[in-house]
């Protein structure tokens, strides 16, 4: 009797410590990321890992620390270069959770990347966030703890479609060309949907392999179907080319919207007046106003540092010639919802912490914050950029304008000549 | 309309190829002289787009200038990496070679990457097109066509004219025989490597005059594979097979597009990159060592 009264109490101990180290606010908390510091993602990794490191630090310093169980607790961001290479990715995802034992694990840039980590995530039950693949096939996969900041990529095209819907009602041919990658075919199949239910008629649609260094056969045929407006590319590189391949074969149409490339500010630099009038649909961009009080009209809760803020950490951490684009900006409200669902769940555990962001909502910077139950991100709005005299002007949605279309967009003989594209 | 898109893209098919077979004649230089594969041959290329990009960006200077620096920078280049790496490694297994050069592309990489950063850049050359009716050609396209052209010629007639082509010409028939002649091997070994290397970065500015976007210090992966498939077709030894290797490629990947663009359903794109390699192997199976290679 006696015997069992001890073993009871040991055992009750036992309990009691477990407990009290469950429900104990660890020292730290660790974000694991196999970052594309290299490899033909660097440029969207680089702008990645500063636009986390801006969020940490304003975590870590303005809002002071996470909250779990009455206890702030700090950040720390544990990254590797996996070289934009898959087979890195995998193997980089297994060191950070069972070597370094970080509590969350940030995705590397792109819909493959991101796709190719997910199961190594999932097998060990570790919260996996997504902030720079876009496919909607990463979320069809039944994954429970993938859970997605950046839009999907269906959406991407919606909003150019609705423009040159509203502004142009003549224009009804559109020409789709794109590389043949997950992102850039969900990006496209979301776009022909949009498309046909708005009356427009798809003339031309084709694909280019990735890695492509010439794009002539295929832009020679699409010239031959006439459209009115072409909705093209994939990523950076291959949307340089398009861009500087239809200036070389004179192929005028009156709008030209390229995913992923043009947005970025080096676009401009390689094409110079090439690129103007050209558009893309970006998930932010300098310039979009969401604020505490747009969050309060809205209804929704808001964190993290202003658009100022946000710059003036971004360039902190990476250099002061260095813009944050889109990639940075969805990287950096990736640690705002992971710390919102971390104080939510008021735990750091992996299950419980994707329950919580299932029913989260709020605002940052980078605008809305929603997900749905597969983890799809629903709450965000993207915008419609266009090269203006060498600057980006958000010209959709009418309530994110900084600026009007410019519609009919010059033709590259014009812009040969200077011509700079001047909204009517 | 079949008809103006095919020949449309059969001109630029060839000017492509010139400028394809030129960027694989380095490769096939060094194989032809040294048996060395220079896995590292993409970064090469990409150094050459650097040194246009960085003269004509940063200084003003015309690409076609660049042709010559470029070619000296590569010579530059290859002596160092042969008297430092190559050298110590000719006689030792493929595989030595093999990642010597995968390390030489490597480093040179992440140099160009710390210098000049990871960002694809550009530049516009403006110096006019030619509108074909069937097709527009660039004139920064036809200069690159012109030079590849030109490059292949001179070193033509450097190999057959020169005391020190013939020296190399006489390594590669048998080196042994060469160094009882008198000939200094190693000395042709260095000049080989070093003159392979000196093509390929120029190569990399005839590439930029062709499509003057996408530069960045990873650019090379995608030419260093075709490089090697125009290598095989060409004669891998064979630096003038190369050439013609690289118009044949040239032609099939943009002339079998309007071919297969008209059958329903598929992607003319995916069927180009596969008839290239089925072409390929119907050569290697008909002639081992390529289309003009040596027995």
């Amino acid at each position: 009797m006696k015997r069992s009264l001890v073993g009871g109490f040991i055992v009750f101990m036992f309990l009691l410590a477990g407990i009290s180290f469950a429900g104990a606010a660890p020292d730290k908390i660790v974000i694991g990321h196999p970052a594309c510091l290299s490899g033909k993602f660097a440029k969207a990794g680089e702008q990645a890992v500063g636009g986390i490191k801006a969020c940490v630090e304003w975590v870590n310093t303005t809002y002071g620390g996470v909250e779990i169980g009455g206890k702030k607790v700090p950040l720390d961001y544990k990254y590797y270069d996996c070289e934009s290479k898959k087979e890195a990715v995998t193997s980089l995802i297994g060191r950070l959770v069972s070597v370094d034992k970080v509590n969350v694990v940030f995705a590397p840039y792109s819909s493959g990347l991101t796709l190719r980590g997910a199961p190594v995530t999932e097998s060990r039950q570790m919260l996996y966030m997504d902030h720079g693949g876009a496919s909607n096939e990463i979320f069809q996969q039944g994954f429970r703890y993938v859970v997605q900041t950046i839009g999907p990529a269906t959406s991407y095209h919606e909003g150019t479609l609705d423009m040159i819907h509203k502004i142009a009602p003549d224009d009804k041919k559109v020409a789709l060309a794109y590389e043949d990658s997950e992102f850039a075919k969900m990006v496209m199949l979301g776009a022909k949907e949009h498309a046909k239910k708005l009356g427009f008629e798809v003339v031309f649609e084709r694909t280019y392999p990735k890695g492509v260094t010439d794009l002539t056969p295929l832009l020679s045929a699409l010239k031959a179907s006439k459209p009115d407006f072409v909705l093209g590319g994939g990523h950076f590189e291959d949307g340089q080319l398009f861009n500087r391949q239809m200036a070389d074969l004179d192929i005028n149409t009156n709008g030209l919207s390229l995913i992923a490339a043009a947005t970025l500010p080096a676009f401009y630099k390689a094409l110079t007046t090439m690129a103007e009038g050209v558009m893309g649909p970006s998930h932010w961009e300098y310039g979009v106003k969401y604020s505490a009080e747009e969050a309060k009209a809205a209804g929704l809760p808001w964190i993290g540092p202003s658009q100022e803020e946000f710059m003036a950490l971004f360039k902190k951490h990476t250099s002061e010639d260095m813009l944050p684009d889109y990639h940075a900006a969805e990287a950096g409200a990736q640690v705002l919802a992971y710390v919102l669902g971390v104080q939510k769940a008021n735990a750091i555990d992996s299950t419980k912490v994707r329950d919580a962001l299932g029913s989260l909502k709020f605002m940052s910077f980078y605008g809305g914050w929603d997900v749905d139950d597969s983890g799809l991100q629903v709450g965000h709005t993207m915008v419609d950029v266009q090269w203006q005299d060498g600057k980006r002007v958000i010209v959709w949605p009418k309530a994110a304008q900084t600026g009007k279309v410019c519609y009919p967009m010059p033709t590259f003989q014009e812009k040969a000549k200077g011509v700079k594209a001047v909204p009517k | 309309m079949f008809f103006e898109q095919l020949g449309g893209n059969l001109i630029q098919g060839v000017v492509l190829g010139a400028v394809y077979g030129m960027a694989t004649m380095g490769l096939s230089l060094i194989f032809g002289v040294l048996k060395v594969v220079n896995v590292g041959h993409g970064a090469f290329i990409m150094v050459g787009a650097f040194v246009t990009l960085f003269l004509f960006s940063s200084l003003g200077i015309s690409p076609i200038i660049a042709i010559p620096v470029a070619f000296m920078v590569g010579m530059g280049l290859g002596f160092i990496f042969y008297y430092t790496t190559i050298r110590k490694l000719i006689k030792a297994p493929e595989l030595a070679t093999l990642l010597a050069t995968f390390s030489i592309g490597v480093l040179l990489e992440e140099l160009i990457k710390l210098i000049f950063g990871s960002e694809f850049r550009g530049y516009n050359w403006a110096v006019g097109k030619i509108d074909l009716g069937i097709t527009v050609l660039p004139m920064s396209k036809l200069y690159a066509c012109i030079g590849s052209i030109l490059i292949a010629v001179l070193l033509f007639l450097w190999f057959k004219k020169t005391r020190a082509g013939s020296a190399v010409r006489s390594v590669v028939e048998d080196s042994e025989g060469a160094r009882v002649c008198g000939i200094n091997v190693g000395g042709a070994y260095a000049l080989s490597f070093s003159l392979g290397i000196g093509l390929t970065v120029a190569s990399g500015v005839l590439l930029t005059m062709f499509i003057p976007v996408g530069i960045n210090p990873y650019m090379g992966g995608g030419y260093t594979l075709k490089a090697f498939v125009i290598a095989v077709l060409g004669g891998l030894s064979s630096p003038y097979g190369a050439f013609f290797g690289g118009l044949v490629f040239g032609l099939i990947e943009n002339g079998s597009y309007t071919l297969f663009a008209y059958i329903p359903g598929v992607e003319p794109f995916a069927l180009t990159r596969f008839l290239s390699f089925v072409i390929l192997l119907v050569i290697l199976l008909i002639r081992p060592t390529g289309i003009l290679s040596a027995k």
